[in-house]
């Protein structure tokens, strides 16, 4: 074995390299997901189990995100309005920011941190476990059994869990605004309305689909490609959260720039 | 030492194995497996641990892929085919796994209901009936409502092996069936093993370090040594062989002294 330390030019190289690798192998856990689209027969009543881990069993810790961030962020929009004289357009700034950034990439983070580590640790521990050897075994491709009923609870739920935190979000606005710093109700509305539009919830449901489609790839290639035992389940289960939470909010930035130049903000409906 | 002629008839092989090699990393685990399995045969898989018996039952069912060499299941070739080209082949064939390798979120039944219902079976009294006769079997039909976790090791192997033959495989592969069972439960698997040959004319491979079961249950007996077949035939021939290593496996003599 070559025990001479590495260069940077080839440390950099293999990085490089282990990158390619890795979307390779990501693009081959795609590649065999849209086979199964084809070529299995749908599990219902698995993806409705995940639908309820994924999407139901979020609800909480969803809700909690989209409630606080709304109650700050329109605490926070409030002091600097003030000076400014239009504490009362506070609304539409929270309703904005919650649709287009804060609902989606926030509920992103807190799915990929509760489902994903979920997903990567119980696949993880079948892998090493021989459980997926033995769906293998049985005839049953584990793309089929494992990922695609979880891939369709996600990109059912994660579009749900981001209106939902958005909802939330909004009346924790209101809430704050109205009831703490007494702005009347109808102009908080008024502005909220106003200022918020379809293609705001177009943006907030696509990037729930784009980020619930990342969450679960990189979760499940993590969970199937565990190896050595404990240890190795441990460190899937780590990296699928962080991966995904890198990778979502990387995505986040070109799908901004992708979506803001198919729905330009700007102009007032 | 080179291997004794070979017992094997002269048919066609269920299963024809040619020049298997495979390692992993720099370890060569299986360097060159020629092997013939007869249909309905019971061809039990001996050697010291390590030297790729598991490794080559796994190549049987296309759960490996074998670095060089070929392996025929009924004539067809595994090599290069894909997981949804294995599947049917996959399902003429029952694997019990070394650790039984249970679904840990099913029950009893659940788990051995699974290959059914995988196969395409959707009579629920079917499903259940053939589900109670292979727990049966294994003397577990009282425990069918137990999670995984709430049973002892030999209990879950035996849910294991209910599992490999609930869907009625042409040929069944053991991963060590009795490793970690008491006497008496070692005994009842043996039988079962030579049950289902006899009534179903099923073709069974046997890892086994239970030398008493070796000579209970095999037709024929191949031990793997250093990445080969070391010894290929009958219990008979296995039992007489002048061959130090095989006498001293057999006896278990480490040539250790306390």
């Amino acid at each position: 074995m070559d025990d001479s330390p590495r260069g940077p030019i080839s440390t950099l190289g293999r990085a490089v390299l282990n990158f390619i690798n890795y979307f390779g192998q990501l693009g081959i856990l795609l590649g065999e997901g849209f086979e199964s689209l084809v070529k299995s027969k749908p599990r219902l009543r698995l993806m409705m189990e995940q639908i309820v881990r994924i999407g139901f069993g979020s609800q909480v810790v969803v809700i909690v995100t989209g409630a606080f961030t709304g109650a700050v962020f329109t605490a926070q929009s409030y002091f600097k309005f003030r000076d400014f004289g239009i504490e009362s357009t506070v609304g539409s700034i929270v309703s904005v920011s919650l649709f287009r950034e804060l609902g989606p990439v926030l509920t992103g983070l807190m799915v990929a941190g509760r489902v994903g580590a979920a997903m990567a640790a119980e696949i993880g521990t079948m892998k090493v476990s021989e459980q997926i050897d033995a769906l293998r075994a049985m005839g049953v491709h584990p793309v089929d059994y494992l990922a695609m009923p979880r891939f369709f609870a996600m990109t059912i739920s994660m579009p749900l869990l981001i209106a939902e935190a958005v909802a939330f979000g909004l009346a924790a606005s209101w809430f704050v605004a109205v009831l703490g710093f007494g702005i009347p109700s109808a102009w908080f509305w008024m502005h909220t309305i106003d200022h918020t539009n379809l293609e705001d919830l177009s943006y907030a449901m696509i990037k729930g689909l784009v980020f619930g489609i990342l969450i679960v790839v990189i979760s499940c290639h993590q969970g199937l490609s565990t190896t050595n035992g404990a240890v190795g389940v441990g460190q899937s289960t780590t990296r699928a959260v962080v991966f995904s939470s890198l990778a979502l909010l990387v995505t986040n930035f070109f799908l901004t720039l992708l979506l803001n130049y198919i729905f330009p903000m700007g102009t007032i409906t | 030492m080179p291997a004794p002629p070979s017992a094997e008839p002269a048919a066609s092989p269920f299963i024809q194995i040619r020049g298997l090699h495979k390692s992993f990393d720099s370890q060569k685990v299986l360097q060159g497996i020629d092997l013939d399995i007869s249909r309905g045969e019971t061809l039990v898989l001996v050697g010291p641990s390590g030297e790729g018996k598991s490794v080559l039952l796994k190549h049987i069912i296309g759960l490996l892929h074998p670095d060089a060499g070929s392996i025929q299941f009924d004539g067809t070739s595994l090599c290069g085919l894909s997981e949804r080209q294995l599947a049917p082949l996959r399902r003429r064939i029952g694997y019990l796994f070394q650790n039984a390798a249970l679904f840990d979120s099913l029950t009893v039944a659940q788990n051995v209901a699974f290959p059914l219902i995988e196969a395409g079976i959707k009579n629920p009294a079917e499903i259940k009936s053939r589900v109670q006769e292979a727990l049966e079997v294994v003397e577990l039909d009282a425990h069918k409502e137990k999670m995984p976790i709430n049973l002892s090791g030999g209990m879950r192997k035996r849910v294991g092996i209910a599992r490999a033959i609930v869907g009625r495989p042409e040929i069944i592969l053991y991963d060590e069936p009795t490793a970690g069972l008491d006497p008496i439960v070692t005994d009842v698997i043996d039988h079962l093993i030579k049950r289902l040959q006899k009534r179903y004319h099923v073709t069974s491979v046997v890892i086994t370090h239970d030398i008493a079961s070796v000579f209970k249950i095999a037709d024929r007996i191949v031990m793997l040594k250093n990445g080969i077949v070391y010894f290929n035939g009958s219990p008979d021939q296995l039992r007489h062989s002048p061959d130090t290593f095989i006498q001293d496996f057999i006896a278990g003599r480490s040539g250790m002294t306390s």
